[in-house]
């Protein structure tokens, strides 16, 4: 069984992200994680492995310091790594990431590709189905199990009230929640075989693509400028004894908010 | 005239209610003569459906193939990118839902055109198509333009308000587009329901949610008291999920679901950055916490500071006094 994760660097979900030059870019703190859901991706392509043998590939698209998810990936035992390393990949839409990740993942073959749900800097949850379209595969989002048997999947989505079980043809792409599993610690010993791999880089001509394909150029929607969200009003507190406030907050929620 | 073409979910033979928003707010839309707008249902639908729908649509299509009874990411996105082809669609909108955001982007692929997702503002009448997007949990909004044509978008359920039933006087279609089984290669097999006709999170209008505070799962029978008096569902937050106090489904944040609701009640809720990404955009919170300090009266409107075990219950006494239950 042959899985390829796509994997994501972004911001920790505590960095500062402020406005700059009158909405035109973003600054924000340089403090750099795994996108979570990835990591559960990637936890689960370890899981297959390690029950069906085969190969654990991690993709990733970003800047230079992006390695380090791949550094990580390798460290807690994926196979090999590789890197969408180039100016031109940067800065794209739903769209341009998903055809570069598509050319990426099926280089070589496989029989499951496996992401978050979606990262949680741009919050877009568009470049899973996105890659399973692109390759003409079938997808299914959102998991919390997985079992492959052969040349089909079982996969348990959370749906209203309840779960569902979804049987998937082989190859395809599964797109992962946070309640999938609990990604492992990399050992020490994996620290350091990640510190001497060399991984691999491509550019967009690697993948068959053109500049203009990949990236800002290839994106069909793009970020015009940044706003603050609205602010809230400092808080109200209502004060008195709990009978007293409760009464209080009723009136407000009722009367003057009226929300309820 | 501009086609917006909205996609209506249904949930057993009713729209979902974030469908019902966005058809309310296309027929405002449309009122400027700009756009029309038609609404699509895939798979089986009811006579009475029709009705509804009509009411707030000037054409209704259904959209018949077999392989469309049950939803699949395949055969949805198949369907309705055909059919936004046929109609020379210039908008094509769903809810942000979970099966929105499931096959949305696949719609997005076949049209090769630009998706915007779970958007909470659209400029309609802007030239390019213009949305508003929370990214970094909230923390920021994108202003997004399509460079593209159609333009598919998801809008986050609440984010328009529900219009009433107009007259039912539009016109109705049915169609099958030839989409052939083995093109759809997922299958439901088993659905395990728990609570059948649960309102979820994302398209509640009140939701009253729980924290470490609450101290054991069996407490949370008092935000269940206070969410049946004023017709809310509970939430939970991520330390009491993973204490098993609550189920994964009921998470509201990061790592769990994104509501926008009309209230959100806080209750022994800290207001860690985790939490806030996922309720941040609720129009009015209520936060009851007995620390002052708390963050989460920095992301709140109304505040009690005191004890949830007192205050909790008397709210909920509070509330359905006043609402004469």
């Amino acid at each position: 069984m042959n899985v390829v994760v796509l994997a994501k660097q972004v911001p920790d979900p505590e960095a500062f992200v402020q406005i700059t030059g009158e909405g035109r870019g973003l600054e924000i703190e340089q403090k750099f994680a795994t996108n979570l859901f990835d990591e559960v991706a990637l936890e689960e392509a370890l899981r297959m492995k390690e029950k069906h043998g085969g190969k654990v590939r991690v993709v990733s698209l970003g800047t230079a310091k992006a390695i380090e998810v791949l550094r990580t990936a390798i460290a807690m035992g994926a196979d090999e790594a590789l890197l969408l390393d180039d100016e031109a990949f940067l800065e794209g839409d739903g769209n341009s990431t998903a055809l570069a990740l598509s050319r990426a993942a099926s280089k070589d073959p496989f029989d499951i590709i496996l992401c978050g749900r979606q990262a949680i800097d741009d919050d877009r949850g568009e470049v899973g189905p996105m890659v399973a379209q692109f390759l003409g595969l079938p997808h299914v989002g959102g998991i919390v199990k997985l079992d492959c048997d052969g040349g089909k999947a079982l996969a348990e989505c959370e749906i209203e009230g309840g779960h569902e079980v979804v049987e998937c043809a082989l190859p395809a792409v599964f797109t992962t929640e946070r309640a999938l599993n609990e990604p492992r610690t990399a050992p020490i010993a994996g620290v350091m075989k990640a510190m001497r791999t060399t991984i691999p880089k491509v550019t967009p001509a690697d993948l068959g693509l053109t500049s203009g394909e990949v990236g800002l150029s290839g994106a069909k929607v793009r970020v015009e400028r940044y706003l603050a969200p609205r602010k809230r009003q400092e808080v109200r507190l209502i004060p008195g004894e709990p009978a007293d406030a409760a009464l209080e907050a009723a009136r407000i929620l009722v009367d003057a908010e009226r929300v309820i | 005239m501009e086609k917006i073409i909205v996609f209506v979910e249904l949930k057993g033979d009713q729209p979902r209610k974030a469908s019902l928003e966005l058809l309310s707010e296309a027929r405002n839309v449309a009122a400027s003569g700009r756009y029309e707008v038609g609404a699509v249902v895939l798979g089986p639908m009811s006579e009475g459906l029709r009705e509804k729908l009509l009411s707030y649509a000037g054409k209704l299509v259904n959209i018949t193939d077999p392989v469309l009874d049950a939803y699949t990411a395949e055969g949805y996105s198949q369907a309705l990118s055909a059919f936004a082809i046929e109609e020379g669609a210039r908008i094509v909108v769903a809810g942000a839902t979970r099966i929105g955001r499931d096959f949305m982007p696949r719609v997005a692929v076949l049209l090769a055109c630009g998706i915007a997702s779970d958007v909470t503002a659209v400029r309609w009448m802007d030239e390019p198509l213009t949305v508003v997007r929370p990214i970094y949990g909230g923390k920021v909004l994108a202003e997004v333009s399509f460079s593209s044509s159609p333009a598919v978008v998801t809008v986050r359920p609440n984010t328009f308000a529900l219009g009433e039933p107009g007259e039912s006087a539009g016109e109705f279609f049915e169609r099958q587009m030839g989409i052939s089984p083995d093109r759809v290669r997922t299958k439901v097999i088993r659905i395990e329901e728990k609570t059948k006709g649960k309102i979820d999170l994302t398209e509640a209008d009140v939701i009253v949610s729980g924290g470490h505070g609450m101290r054991a799962a069996e407490n949370f029978k008092l935000l269940e008291d206070l969410a049946e008096a004023i017709g809310g569902v509970v939430g939970a937050t991520r330390s009491v999920v993973d204490a098993k106090w609550r189920d994964h489904e009921d998470q509201v944040g990061k790592s769990g679901k994104t509501v926008s609701p009309k209230l959100y009640i806080a209750a022994g809720i800290s207001g860690a950055i985790h939490h806030i990404m996922g309720m941040g955009t609720s129009k009015v919170v209520l936060a009851v916490n007995k620390d002052p300090n708390a963050p989460i009266f920095k992301h709140a409107d109304y505040g009690i500071v005191g004890d949830l075990f007192q205050v909790v219950p008397a709210l909920t006494e509070a509330l359905k006094k006043r609402l004469g239950k």
